[in-house]
């Protein structure tokens, strides 16, 4: 298995919020390791990296995780909790995973 | 049944087009366990194309405890006219308690809505959604003073998907503007919410919702102590290239 993360870098050179508390809490529990490449998608770069990879994907939005099997499954996560959850394999609160997704999905507050 | 992620984007773009009507009916033609979440608002729309398209159709609604009793009084308007069950989903008792008893029963109003909603909105709304294989939606574009928002009117939802397999989520409405909405619900006769005669636009939870002013967005009847930010983290590269 391969894991990718793509973070995305703004036009001023600063990391997005979201990708830093991604970045942050991965290195804290230390599942930074078992992150197998990061990919750079630059505001200013639309053939970054990272934003090649997001286009191939039809992934609008950072950080996003891309989870490649053994077996030539490709998984795409744009939810961490969700990411940590099932491939990582960590618990998670059912607090934190809804707050993420009210957060990256901001059209959920007109249901 | 499943479908190829493939099949979902070439629904969206032969859909795109189309009337609410026909992407309805081929949610209802596709999907066998699909249900339309109802608001209480101007969803109510979505109700009667779908009954018109099919007379068993499944229907729920987010009962977050704190809406107005207008809403609970068209929920049961609609329930009788269509002669349909409205499923209620609520929000987990132990989680409420735990919110109000740290922070009272008005912490959106220091904090912002999300703690509060994920509780009583989108927990309900997951646990609801595990049961389905796809679900319609009121969601619009025009909803949103957000422009770079593309609502498409059929997806894979991202979202809710869970492990055992591929939601999808059906926005018939997203490319209507909300007179089209009015204009449907008058010429068909269809049940509304009361609070829209009292310049209510956007319904929601009673103390997260008042009315606006003529030439006002939407918007600025929810959540109006919060500002509308925008997503801080799309991919929107620009394009340097000489």
């Amino acid at each position: 298995m391969k894991i990718t993360l793509v973070k995305k870098i703004k036009a001023d050179g600063s990391p997005c919020k979201k990708c830093q508390e991604v970045i942050a809490r991965l290195e804290e529990s230390g599942q930074i390791l078992q992150i197998d490449q990061i990919l750079i998608a630059d505001e200013v770069d639309a053939d970054s990296p990272g934003n090649l990879l997001a286009k191939e994907l039809s992934v609008d939005r950072a950080p996003f995780f891309v989870v490649d099997h053994d077996d030539g499954r490709r998984d795409v996560y744009t939810v961490y909790f969700k990411f940590v959850k099932e491939i990582l394999k960590q618990k998670t609160s059912e607090q934190e995973e809804l707050a993420e997704i009210m957060h990256n999905n901001p059209e959920l507050d007109f249901i | 049944m499943s479908f190829s992620e493939n099949e979902v984007n070439q629904w969206t773009r032969d859909y795109e087009d189309k009337s609410p009507q026909d992407i309805l009916s081929l949610a209802l033609e596709k999907i066998d366990n699909i249900a339309v979440s109802f608001s209480g608002a101007e969803d109510v729309v979505l109700v009667d194309m779908a009954s018109k398209i099919k007379s068993d159709i499944k229907v729920f609604t987010l009962d977050t405890g704190r809406l107005h009793p207008q809403t609970y009084r068209l929920l049961d308007k609609v329930r009788d006219k269509y002669g349909i069950e409205i499923e209620a989903m609520y929000p987990n008792a132990e989680q409420v308690e735990k919110l109000i008893k740290e922070k009272g029963y008005f912490s959106f109003y220091q904090d912002d809505h999300k703690e509060c909603c994920g509780i009583r909105k989108i927990g309900p709304l997951r646990r609801k959604l595990e049961t389905l294989d796809g679900w319609i939606t009121g969601q619009r574009k025009d909803q949103s003073p957000d422009t770079r928002q593309t609502i498409p009117v059929v997806q894979v939802d991202g979202a809710f998907s869970g492990e055992s397999g591929k939601l999808l989520k059906f926005n018939p409405l997203a490319n209507w503007h909300s007179a089209q909405v009015w204009a449907y619900i008058r010429a068909n006769d269809v049940p509304y919410n009361e609070l829209h005669e009292q310049g209510f636009i956007s319904i929601g939870c009673e103390p997260c919702t008042r009315p606006v002013l003529p030439g006002q967005h939407e918007r600025e009847g929810r959540w109006w102590w919060e500002e509308a930010t925008a997503k801080e983290c799309g991919l929107h590269a620009q394009t340097n290239k000489g």
